[in-house]
């Protein structure tokens, strides 16, 4: 295993350019669409390390002229599942979720994953270079592991095996638990009370001398880093009554790293939220009141969560359209009242925080090249990348989408 | 003439069963008003000028630029260089009949007890407080169109609906606007009832139910045809003793068939079908179907490989109801390209944006943005002010009302969207949504319905 993956990043590594790329003419954003100057970028080996006017180009460079058009860091989805699916409505297509329960929190998506799916580079022609691919609850409300990969095909669309554990605790996730809130939350604290026993004494597990274990030892492994904050622990959950909850349970074990999502109704105890610092994954678009837990959903609720200080990124939370949307919901919250900066903010800087991805959703000398050059607003639903970068190396935007439209032009003689 | 009028009645008579459950709506009087200083778009796909707009008793009553005089005595609202459209019309929607909450016990949009259910009535599960339709009307949305759902080759009868607030949805029926017929082709049909071991459970299965249930229809129809001839030839012995006639007593009508009137309303082109249907070699089928029986398709909608058949359907005169990028979530919508619209108005057919989403439906101007600036990508001839007609004017033509709503024209409602930015843009909010003259969103105002499901816990929401 660990051969290939040396093998894989090798690939990755030759994809890189050795030598030097010069992005010049870019405008570089900071508040609003019509702020920032023209720079130019110096990328080497994926790598920028230069941020100027006029920068005068290494022997050997290549040149990529973005003609004053703006530029942004590359978005990120908190939460898809792009490659674990190329018919989300086909049964058989899907690998999002087990429905095991001798594995639960062990479940791992990467395994899954299809590097070659035409889903890819759709999501890249959209601005979105990097995904959190997040299972989906099965059997247990511990779903397992999500992966983070690079949206473009091949071998270096798998970037890291684990990113997050993902916990199921919304209004339909009882019945997987014992069929009360109450059980569901008991239950998910106990497996993790179990990890910390089988950390005590993980010969027991292995002699079968200690009955006291319910779960698979893959499971109490992956429950075990969540324990010790190895691995941030994502709730789903809505309701206000319901956060404080997991909030509270979740809070005693010190050095576990909470994250929400969906979280209807998180602005309702934003203090809360911002005095624990735990940061909230929402799905803007989600406005209607689809269930008693999710009353409070709102359009402006990015707004409300900026104003009360607390840390917040988008995720679309879908393999399809809702993933190439991303823009068009940082766009929504605009017209909502949150400004332009933090909107942008949620699907770069911050997600790249929440899950630690040092390099990634800033443009600054040292980060990593993952760019997009856009023929407009990157937050309108008119505009479209005219380039798109990933670790330095330019993504190739045709899509089958785009033969298909191409066909029928011709045969149709359209233009 | 006698036996003419005598056939009218008749007519009338098969008709009246198509008429019951009125609407009751009625446009509560407002002060007239001239709206000024508005960029406005009549939804035409001509441009867009610096205009004014003067509405009186629900209506249009005039329209000019703004170097042309005002009707003077109407109260002055200056639209302060904001942007002005007609409402926006949504053709399929669920709003009402999949509602949220969204528990089975609300679940009340598809009949999938058989494939042939165009005896049920949308109207009959809308729940006029479902809290979707103002968020609907914070999209502008002023029309909508109700269909059930497509599990079913016939899913039964659509309604129009004006987005007002009301405690009846024969309060929110648009006065005289025809009822569609949902029809479905494809996976759905014959995924629900394959799964059952039941025909159809295959794409040949599904024309073999429709073909049957059009037959039924013909022979129905021709019971009603022989029934109102007798009726005719009693009438006039009875009356005059004239002419001879096998009946000494009147004819008993056929026993009513709601499955079949709906099927024979479409015969008679009374009922319009809006015919849910991804593929194109399978649009190009019911093209045959509609011919072999003598009907016009109005619309497909989900028409995700419309673009592969413009000119069938400009030939055909069919419009397309489509979503701007929905692709991927079953394997007929797998071919959905952004430029589908685009491709559609380009090759010179009827081209509609819409949603079959609650959420999707408070933003149809932006899926309008985003299907044309894909167009424009592609090189196609596709600005904001053509965008506009396809939430509008077509979606209008479509529903069978755009002889009263879906432009802004001297004698229309007056049902108008009032933007805070160009509507082709992410950041455009509907600021003032206009219904028959009547301002039923401010949000400068703080006016909004407040559903009843809302009010005491949702009322913050706006």
């Amino acid at each position: 295993m660990k051969r290939l993956l040396l093998v894989t990043t090798m690939l990755v590594m030759s994809n890189l350019s050795a030598n030097e790329l010069l992005i010049q003419n870019v405008r570089l954003l900071t508040t609003s669409f019509e702020s920032g100057v023209i720079v130019d970028l110096r990328v080497e080996d994926g790598i920028i390390t230069e941020i100027g006017a006029d920068l005068a180009p290494s022997p050997g460079a290549t040149f990529l002229d973005g003609e004053n058009q703006p530029v942004t860091a590359g978005f990120i989805d908190s939460g898809t599942t792009i490659g674990l699916a190329e018919v989300s409505g086909l049964g058989v297509s899907r690998d999002g979720e087990q429905v095991d329960d001798d594995m639960t929190a062990g479940f791992q998506v990467y395994l899954a994953l299809n590097e070659d799916s035409s889903l890819i580079p759709i999501a890249s022609n959209d601005g979105i270079t990097r995904g959190l691919i997040v299972p989906e609850a099965g059997d247990s409300n511990y779903a397992g592991q999500s992966a983070l990969v690079r949206f473009t095909r091949g071998a270096a669309f798998l970037q890291q095996q684990t990113v997050a554990q993902h916990l199921y605790l919304r209004e339909g996730d009882r019945r997987r638990a014992g069929g009360s809130r109450s059980s569901a939350l008991a239950a998910a604290l106990e497996a993790l009370e179990e990890s910390a026993r089988y950390d005590q004494q993980p010969r027991a597990f292995n002699t079968n001398k200690n009955r006291s274990f319910n779960l698979d030892e893959s499971d109490l492994v992956a429950l075990s880093a969540v324990r010790r904050g190895k691995v941030p622990l994502v709730v789903q959950v809505d309701r206000a009554a319901d956060i404080i909850k997991v909030v509270t349970a979740f809070g005693s074990y010190p050095a576990l790293r909470l994250v929400l999502a969906s979280a209807t109704e998180a602005w309702k105890v934003a203090p809360l939220l911002k005095a624990g610092n735990i940061p909230v994954l929402i799905n803007v678009m989600e406005n209607l009141p689809q269930n008693f837990d999710r009353l409070g959903a709102r359009l402006d609720q990015a707004t409300l969560l900026a104003e009360a200080g607390v840390r917040f990124a988008f995720f679309s939370g879908s393999p399809y359209s809702e993933t190439r949307s991303l823009s068009q919901a940082a766009g929504i919250a605009v017209a909502q009242g949150l400004s332009w900066q933090q909107a942008i903010t949620a699907i770069t800087a911050a997600p790249a925080e929440i899950w630690g991805l040092k390099g990634l959703g800033r443009i600054e000398v040292g980060a990593i090249a993952d760019l997009v050059i856009w023929n407009g607003d990157p937050l309108e639903v008119t505009s479209a990348p005219v380039a798109v970068l990933i670790d330095g190396a330019r993504v190739d935007l045709e899509t089958r989408q785009d033969a298909l439209a191409k066909r029928y032009v011709e045969l149709l003689n359209l233009k | 003439m006698t036996k003419l009028w005598l056939l009218i009645v008749g007519v009338a008579l098969s008709w009246a069963v198509c008429a019951d459950y009125p609407s009751t709506y009625e446009p509560p009087p407002h002060a007239a008003f001239v709206l000024t200083h508005a960029i406005v778009d009549i939804g035409e796909g001509q441009g867009e000028f610096n205009g004014w707009v003067s509405v009186a008793d629900g209506k249009i009553a005039a329209i000019g630029r703004m170097d042309e005089p005002t009707p003077g005595d109407a109260l002055e609202i200056n639209a302060g260089g904001r942007w002005l459209t007609p409402g926006v019309i949504d053709v399929h929607s669920h709003l009402g009949d999949y509602p949220s909450p969204g528990y089975r016990a609300h679940s009340d949009g598809n009949e999938a007890t058989s494939p042939v259910t165009a005896e049920v009535w949308a109207e009959h599960s809308v729940w006029p407080q479902d809290p979707q339709f103002p968020l609907a009307l914070a999209g502008g949305v002023t029309t909508l169109q109700v269909l059930p759902g497509s599990a079913n080759l016939f899913g039964g009868r659509s309604v129009v609906l004006k987005n007002i607030w009301s405690r009846t949805v024969q309060g929110m029926k648009f006065p005289g606007a025809p009822y569609g017929l949902k029809m479905a082709c494809g996976e759905n049909p014959k995924r629900v009832y394959g799964g059952r071991s039941q025909s159809p459970s295959t794409r040949m299965g599904n024309f073999a139910g429709y073909r049957k249930a059009w037959i039924d229809a013909q022979e129905y129809q021709k019971k009603w045809v022989r029934f109102e001839k007798a009726l005719g030839e009693y009438e006039l012995w009875r009356t005059s003793n004239e002419g001879e006639s096998d009946y000494k007593e009147p004819p008993s009508p056929p026993k009513r068939n709601l499955q079949m009137e709906t099927l024979v309303g479409v015969l008679k082109g009374e009922i319009l079908v809006h015919n849910h249907c991804y593929r194109a070699d399978e649009m190009a089928q019911i093209i045959d179907l509609s011919r072999e029986f003598g009907y016009q398709v109005t619309a497909f909608h989900h028409a995700v490989e419309a673009y592969k058949i413009g000119d069938l359907l400009a030939a055909n005169n069919i419009c397309s109801a489509m979503w701007a990028d929905w692709w991927q979530f079953k394997l007929e919508s797998f071919d959905g390209i952004k430029e589908n619209v685009a491709m559609v108005q380009a090759a010179g057919a009827c081209a509609i944006v819409h949603s079959d989403s609650a959420t999707g439906i408070q933003r149809l101007n932006q899926e309008a943005a985003k299907a044309m600036a894909a167009g424009q990508r592609l090189g196609l001839r596709v600005d904001a002010s053509v965008a506009l007609t396809w939430i509008t004017r077509n979606a209008a033509q479509a529903l069978g009302v755009a002889d009263q709503t879906g432009t802004l024209a001297v004698g229309k409602m007056a049902d108008m969207v009032l933007w805070s930015h160009p509507p082709m843009s992410v950041y455009a909010r509907a600021e003032t949504v206009f219904i028959d003259g009547v301002r039923r969103l401010d949000r400068a105002a703080g006016l909004s319905p407040v559903t009843d499901f809302e009010l005491g816990q949702r009322e913050e929401v706006f």
